[in-house]
């Protein structure tokens, strides 16, 4: 049977076989990508961002800034772009109906079918996917630093990335996760998008959205899951390493404060465009994809700064429900009220004044003092993880240092084409 | 209308405690999040903008806890030590004077 994907068109992933691929690329040019786009590359061939069959052409560019839909007139929020200077376009002599090979690692990668070579107004982009034309904003950042021309055409992976450990269970694409959610016998699953560590409000935001999606179903068996749906690509300095981020978070269904039977982490490759209300939407487009039918939002989703508004997100949301293919799931804090002695939801607790907020950022900040967090707030079993993967992965240090981003092991190898 | 003052935690460790006894100070810990030991030290708003200029890394929660974190480790002893010294949380006045 089909698996139907975001815009009511089948996910199929765009991936040759080795035997045929060698026989495609030869003698083809081929173009070195940097992380990126070997990321949304993969993406693209996995079918994550299905209806999407490559980067972007101009015509569906143009309709995502000005009506945040594709050409075609499905929702898409996020531009996805290819961009070269004209002087390598010109360097390796490219143009419209070629195709060239994506390398990364020095190895092919993908195919590139080259549609369309064109410009647009970097600015006018910032403005229509962030709202601001601020450098300082980091999707604004990324978008300035793209170079001057943009290239539209459809991807087919060559060669299969090489998921490097202790990351390999985790990269479960779209077709291969809704297999997962079926074996399970989920008939629900809500996404939680993270890229931390996880301390007990991420915990308790899990658990209280797992019962809201829970709703009027049976109880009799188990029926409802938890995706954790890790973020992995560009890191900063003083973040946590992805290593403490993807096993810390399976941790919570290891050591039992969720099981099997309602819990799974998973990854996802991508670049925080940190687009608040617009990155939300790209959100449900991806968790759609992997076969999800709720999805987590809490406060300022993928926001920063004081760009957005706590709420914007969900009110977008709303203005496009009837065409997504997930429901939202709205979450409120999760603090500490010391009279109840618990973990508790902003939503019931009436202890206002005694409310003790935490945050991801708070956590880290002891944990950088060098003091143990108790356990209501930061379970044991998972400050022990970090501690180990300080010393395993990180040279060290759970966060991220100049030595992690020089020396790591990288998230995925592209091995040579056989 | 009274000047926001926004607080460093600054976490207390078993090393940081034992210190505090010495000095006769264990009870300027307060108590947080079901039993962590903090000092919190406040920053008006000129003391947090010199603070997030002088060291990156530091981050001011603005969505959860208004408060002043990930200061380093090391910037965080030098306060907790001048605390120590001066018996006392005013410290930042002091503290900045030399960045």
């Amino acid at each position: 049977m089909a698996e139907i994907g975001h815009g009511g068109k089948e996910i199929v992933e765009r991936i040759l076989e080795p035997s045929e691929a060698k026989e495609k690329i030869k003698g083809l040019k081929q173009i070195p990508i940097r992380s990126q786009i070997a990321n949304e590359v993969i993406d693209i061939a996995y079918g994550f961002f299905c209806p999407l069959e490559g980067f972007m052409s101009k015509a569906d560019l143009d309709s995502v800034c000005k009506n945040m839909r594709l050409a075609s007139g499905v929702v898409w929020s996020i531009p996805i772009l290819f961009d070269m200077s004209e002087s390598e376009i010109s360097d390796y002599g490219i143009k419209a109906g070629d195709s060239v090979v994506l390398t990364y690692q020095d190895n092919p990668l993908a195919l590139f079918e080259i549609e369309e070579i064109y410009d647009y107004d970097k600015k006018a982009i910032c403005q229509a996917v962030y709202g601001t034309t601020e450098e300082k904003h980091p999707g604004c950042a990324r978008t300035y630093a793209y170079k001057d021309k943009f290239i539209g055409g459809k991807i087919t992976l060559v060669n299969r990335p090489k998921i490097n450990p202790p990351f390999e269970p985790y990269f479960i694409p779209p077709l291969e996760m809704r297999k997962k959610f079926k074996e399970k016998g989920w008939v629900r699953v809500v996404a939680h998008q993270t890229r931390n560590v996880p301390h007990t409000g991420h915990e308790w935001l899990m658990k209280g959205a797992w019962l809201q999606t829970y709703g009027e179903l049976s109880i009799e068996k188990p029926l409802v899951g938890v995706l954790v749906n890790a973020i992995i690509g560009e890191k900063r300095k003083g973040d946590y390493i992805d290593e403490a981020i993807i096993l810390c978070q399976d941790e919570l269904r290891k050591a039992g404060y969720f099981g099997d039977h309602n819990h799974m982490t998973s990854l996802t490759f991508w670049d925080m465009r940190y687009a608040g209300p617009k990155e939300a939407v790209f959100h449900a487009i991806l968790r759609t994809n992997l076969g999800l039918t709720h999805h987590m939002y809490g406060r300022d989703h993928a926001g920063v700064g004081t760009y957005y508004g706590p709420y914007d997100a969900h009110r977008l949301l709303e203005s496009i429900k009837d065409e997504l293919n997930i429901t939202p799931v709205y979450s409120m804090n999760w603090l500490y009220c010391p009279h109840c002695g618990e973990v508790t939801s902003e939503g019931l607790c009436n202890h206002r004044d005694e409310w003790q907020k935490f945050s991801g950022t708070v956590i880290r900040s002891i944990v950088m003092d060098g003091v143990k967090p108790p356990r209501l707030i930061f379970r044991p079993e998972v400050f022990d993880l970090v501690m180990e993967c300080a010393e395993k992965y990180g040279f060290g240090s759970p966060f991220v240092t100049d030595e992690y981003l020089k020396n790591r092991t990288p998230v995925f190898s592209v091995p040579p084409l056989e | 209308m009274a000047e926001e003052r926004y607080p460093i935690n600054i976490w207390v460790n078993e090393e940081r405690y034992e210190k505090l006894k010495e000095a006769g100070l264990a009870e300027m810990c307060e108590e947080m999040l079901a039993g962590l030991k903090v000092i919190r030290v406040y920053a008006n708003d000129a003391q947090k903008d010199k603070i997030l200029k002088v060291f990156p890394t530091a981050k001011f929660d603005s969505a959860t806890t208004k408060s002043i974190e990930l200061l380093p480790k090391d910037v965080k002893d030098k306060m907790f030590d001048l605390i120590v010294q001066k018996k006392s949380v005013d410290i930042l006045d002091e503290f900045l004077s030399n960045y």
